[in-house]
This record gives C-alpha cells, structure tokens and sequence, in this order.
C-alpha cells in the first residue's frame, strides 16, 4: 500500500516536472510546477513530516506561484516562440553529458534501494512529541545561528530587490 | 571545547559588529539626505576596522567550537577573517573615488559590502554544512546584486543574470552532494563526517556514492573559486560589474571559497596519524584536484593572451591565478597549505592594485581597453610606474612579491615529488608573462594617440596606490613574519 502510493505520487511528480518544460506557455509550466509541489508535499507526509508537508503547501504552492501566476498575467506573456537556437552545436556535447548525468543519480539512487548506502540518520529529538515540536525545538538550540543567518539573507534580498526594481533611489 | 549559543556570543563580535553597521547603515542612508554620503563610508570603514579589532585581539589565541558546533574559533578562521576584513577594507577605500559608482546611488552598496563580508567571515570558520550552505548563499546572494549594481548599463544587467543563472545551478548540485553525505553519515559537522567515514572504512560506504557526492560538492566550490569547468560566469561578470566590485570578487570570495575547500577536504576527508596526513580511504580528491588546477591555470592563462579589454585579461588571470592556488591543497602537507595562504595573502595586494589603476584611468578616460592605454607614461608616470609593479608581481618576476607566492606553492609541490606539476606551473608563469607584459608596453613604449593632459588622481587613490605598492615591493625582504603568521594558521590542520 506505502509503496503504491509512493509510486503513484512520485509518478504524478516526475510527470509534471516534465510537463514544465514541455509545455511552450508560462501559465502550463506554472501551474505544473504546482502538482509537482503537491506530490512531494504528498511524499513529505508519507515520510512522517507532516510540518514540511504543509509548508510545502503553503509557502510554495500557496504564496510562490501565485506570485509567479500573477507576474506572468502582469507582463502578459505569450506562448514562447520557437527560435532558431544559435548554441544548436552544444547539443552534441550537452545531451552525452546530461545523460551521464542521468545514469550516474540514477545508478546511485538504485543501488540505495538494494544496498545500505544511505542510513537513515538519527536526530536526537528524543522525549518530543510530533515532528513540529522538534523541529522547533532544533531550530531554538542547535541550529540557531543558521536561523539567525537565514534572517539576514533574506534582509539582503529585500535590500537587492528593492535596489534592482527602484528606478532612482 | 563545544561552546552553547549564549557562551559564544562573547566571540562572536566581529560579525556582529558587522551585523550592526549593516542595519545602521540601511537607516542612515533612509534618514539623513545631505550626511549619507559621508557617513555611511565612515561608518562602514570604522565596522571594519572594529571587526578586525576584536579579531585580531580579543579572539587571539582562543580555540572553540562556536554555537554547538557550527563554527570553529582557531587560528585558521583568523588569517581568512583579517585577510577578508582588509581586502573588503581596501575595496571600499578603492570604490570612494570610483567615476563609475559615483554615477548611482551608493548608500546599499556599503551596507551589501558589510553583508557580504559577514557571510565571507561566516564561511571561512563554519565546520557545519548547514551554516557553511547558507553564509555561501548570503555571499552569492550579495554579489549577484553588486554585480548588477549599474542598473542604467547593459553590461551590468547581463553580467548578474548570468551569475545568477550559474550560481544557482552550481547551488543546487553542491547541495545535493551535501544530502548524499548527510544520508551517508547521519551529520553535518565535518569532524562527525570523518569519523563515520573512518570508523565504517570502505566498505561500508559506496565508493560510487562517495565520489558522486564528492565531484558535486566540489562543483559548488569550483563555481566560486571560478576553478575550470566552473569557470563560465567569470569573464562576463568580471567585465560587467563596476570595477571596484570586480576587484573585490577577483580576491575576497574566492579566498573566502579556498577557505572552505580546504576545511571540507582537510577536516572531512583526511585522516591523520601522527604528522602524516593521509586520505580517508576511498577518497582520493587530490587527483580530482590535480587535474582541475592544471587545467584552470592554463585555460586561464591561454585565454588570457587573446583579450584586449583589460578587465577581462585580468578576469582569465585571476582564473590562472586560482589554479596556482589549488596547487598547494593538493599535497597533504603544512608547507602546502602554508603556501596557499602565502599566495592569496600577496595576491591580494598584486590584484586589487592592478584593478585600482584601472579604475583610476576609466576615471578619466572611460575606456577599459588596452588600445587607450598607450602613451600613459608620458601623462602619468607614477600611475604607469605602479602597474609596472603590480603586472610584473601578478607575473612572478623576482624583486616583486608574487614571486614569493609562487616560489611557496612550487617549492610545496616539489617537496611531495610531483616535479612535472612544479613544471606546468612554470610553463603556465612564462605564458602570463606575455600578456602582462603587454600591458607595460601599451603604457611605455606605445605612442599615445592625441591625448597629452596629464592623468587627474586624487590624493585617497594616489596614497591607496602607495599602500598597495608597498607590499608588493618589500614582502619579498620581509617575508619572515608572514611565513611565520601562515604557518601558525595552519597549525591546526598538521597538529590533529
């Protein structure tokens, strides 16, 4: 039952991921990118991490692409147009390449399903209730400087997106 | 000594130092029309100096692990934390009297310059993927924008997509090598990391996984050490970005990217018994490493020679030069990493000179190009006089202090045997020479086309070239100190 479910959302998620790229208007790959949002939230969730699920779903299916959708309409995109691609050349180094690529995550993520490559790791979160908890806990004592780090970055982000948009300061 | 979250803030004062004058320096330029543009230089010039205060002194001589464990507080944090405080020192001084920033609003530039040297200072003392991921991210991030800081200029624009379209790819393939060691080892701290390592030995890891992660781990420190095949944003950026960000990225992030190949390899993937240095099995990144310097410093060195626009010659050379540099981590030794830092430390003051004459004479002539600078002897001697130095020093020529940073880095290699290593090197040294060389002679012997007034630089720039002149002049006499300073700081790595 796990497993079918597993391989059904996994199946919905690679489909999608694909469709993203496929598809010629912005509006298809955006909202692509959304099912492929809420498969792995669907994934999350089957591996217990019901906190990651749901901020899967909010932040980015909620917040992000309706920011996306709303900036596509605003600049009011139309379906790409298919022009002749000048680094038509590259494909005979890129494609060989990507497929390297490919079969060499492939072959890794194979053999942890046969193997014990990949230990699942053990947080010590020991004596807390529920995956929230815990993490909060973490986010509040061992990993508080990357948090308070985090902060900043995003302030430097305002900071260059206001730099960037603003015509004069 | 693991040291909690409270503990650690009484050694944690550069950075927030840093931290303030960011903030402050957002508020002023909001709040004060006429004074921001005095003030916030000030300001960021006495945050930098303040940081490199408690650095230097109160934090001297103090080993910990910071924050239960994500940074470490040692005398390797120390040399990067100085060494990135006075380039991002030297940068702001060099981009006072720059025609090129002068044309924008610069009150954020100095609070993205504080930010950005807080995620260098970050970086070169994280012991934790997490921490070491995101004060990368924060140094990204910040450059992406300094890079497109000339909205009106259609260079700049280009320049920072295409940083930002290579970064986040580079971003995106380290951190899945960052997942594949954490479900490898169960951590993120890197001694953690190499204990699991030792104590499963090879067989109880993949070797196939292993080099997986290992390859797109080094893919992201590739990107920003500007290292062959990772090398692809560099030119452009470097061209685009107004010149005194182009001197800053040349140098800072790029030590700063040193700074962490070496504790990623150094802590994570060697073991030690007794003063050898040997590899955790399995893991044989020297190698890896070989190839990637010889193939940056000749890349770099080759492309270099066809460029006439002098910010992109300089973009290939400081690639060669990152090849130099990958040369002293490839030999498990003190003396090798002792020669790396010996290399940035007087690569540092070569290539921020270099870049600040060429500001000077974009200031007065807005040309980048080679062909413009003909006849400058003859209107500017001192200026002429002080690229003569900084090329010559960027060549490795004897009186001059690049000769010393070579001079480490092949001897290190050397001692290991690897002779035809130390050969390439040289090889790739007689190459650059042709090209620096041209730009003497543009400036001496070339016939200048029409323009006769002599060059206008300011006094700041004119006593910021003296400063930059002298150590490429006498560090050559004096290297003892620095010899002695480097070899503490690595002291670390060869005692474990």
């Amino acid at each position: 039952m796990e497993l079918a479910i597993f391989l059904i959302l996994s199946m919905i998620g690679i489909a999608s991921a694909l469709n993203i790229l496929i598809q010629r208007h912005p509006i298809y790959s955006a909202l692509s990118l959304i099912l492929t949002f809420l498969s792995l939230a669907g994934i999350y969730i089957q591996m217990q991490a019901e906190f990651i699920a749901v901020m899967q779903v909010v932040i980015y299916t909620g917040a992000i692409m309706v920011l996306f959708v709303f900036v596509i309409m605003l600049l009011n995109v139309k379906a790409e147009e298919r022009v002749p691609n000048k680094l038509i050349g590259m494909r005979y180094v890129g494609i060989p390449l990507s497929l390297l690529l490919v079969t060499a995550l492939g072959l890794n993520i194979f053999q942890s399903f046969s193997g014990q490559t990949l230990r699942v790791s053990d947080v010590s979160t020991s004596g807390l209730t529920g995956n929230t908890q815990s993490i909060g806990k973490l986010l509040y004592t061992q990993y508080t400087l990357p948090f308070e780090v985090t902060s900043i970055l995003l302030l430097v982000g305002i900071v260059g997106a206001i730099i960037m948009a603003k015509k004069e300061l | 000594m693991l040291m909690d979250n409270l503990q650690s803030l009484r050694y944690f004062y550069p950075e927030l130092t840093l931290i303030v004058a960011m903030l402050v320096v957002v508020i002023v330029d909001i709040s004060f029309n006429r004074l921001r543009n005095v003030l916030n230089p000030l300001l960021t010039i006495a945050a930098l100096l303040i940081a490199a205060y408690f650095t230097a002194y109160v934090n001297h001589g103090q080993e910990a692990n910071l924050f239960l464990g994500m940074l470490a507080l040692d005398s390797f944090a120390q040399f990067f934390k100085l060494f990135l405080l006075l380039a991002a020192l030297l940068v702001v001084l060099g981009s006072l009297h720059s025609e090129e920033l002068l044309q924008v609003h610069q009150g954020e530039f100095f609070a993205l310059l504080l930010a950005v040297t807080l995620g260098m200072l970050l970086m070169a003392n994280s012991i934790n993927l997490a921490i070491l991921y995101l004060s990368l991210e924060l140094v990204s991030l910040t450059s992406y924008i300094m890079v497109g800081y000339l909205k009106g200029d259609r260079l700049s624009n280009e320049a920072s997509l295409k940083y930002i379209l290579f970064g986040a790819i580079s971003t995106g393939s380290m951190l899945y090598g960052f997942s594949l060691i954490y479900g490898m080892t169960g951590s993120l701290n890197l001694y953690t990391i190499r204990d699991a390592f030792l104590s499963q030995g090879v067989q109880g890891f993949d070797q196939f996984t292993i080099l997986l992660a290992l390859v797109l781990t080094l893919a992201g420190f590739g990107f920003k050490t500007a290292a062959v095949p990772f090398h692809f944003w560099c030119p452009d950026v470097y061209a685009g970005a107004p010149t005194p960000v182009t001197a800053f990225l040349s140098v800072a992030p790029k030590a700063a990217g040193f700074a962490i190949l070496v504790r990623f390899l150094f802590s994570g993937m060697t073991q030690t018994s007794g003063s050898e240095w040997g590899l955790v099995n399995g893991i044989n990144w020297p190698l890896v490493l070989i190839g990637i310097s010889v193939l940056t410093m000749t890349l770099g060195n080759i492309a270099a020679l066809t460029q006439n626009n002098l910010k992109r010659m300089l973009a290939y050379s400081s690639i060669a030069h990152a090849g130099y540099i990958l040369m002293g981590s490839v030999v498990l030794t003190g003396e090798g990493l002792k020669s790396m830092l010996i290399y940035m430390f007087v690569y540092l003051f070569m290539n921020l000179g270099a870049f600040l004459v060429v500001t000077i004479i974009y200031n007065s002539d807005r040309s980048f190009e080679i062909g413009d600078y003909h006849g400058m002897f003859k209107r500017a001697p001192f200026l002429t006089f002080a690229m003569g130095v900084f090329m010559l020093s960027l060549t490795g020529i004897p009186p001059f202090a690049g000769f010393l940073g070579k001079l480490y880095v092949f001897l290190a290699v050397i001692e290991k045997g690897l002779f035809w290593f130390a050969v390439v090197g040289t090889l790739n040294a007689a190459v650059a020479a042709f090209y620096y060389m041209r730009v003497i002679k543009a400036m001496v012997l070339e016939e200048g086309n029409g323009k006769t007034a002599p060059l206008h630089v300011s006094f700041l720039n004119q006593a910021l070239l003296v400063a930059l002149l002298i150590p490429n002049l006498i560090l050559v006499v004096f290297w003892n100190p620095i010899e002695r300073w480097t070899a503490s700081s690595v002291k670390l790595f060869s005692g474990l």
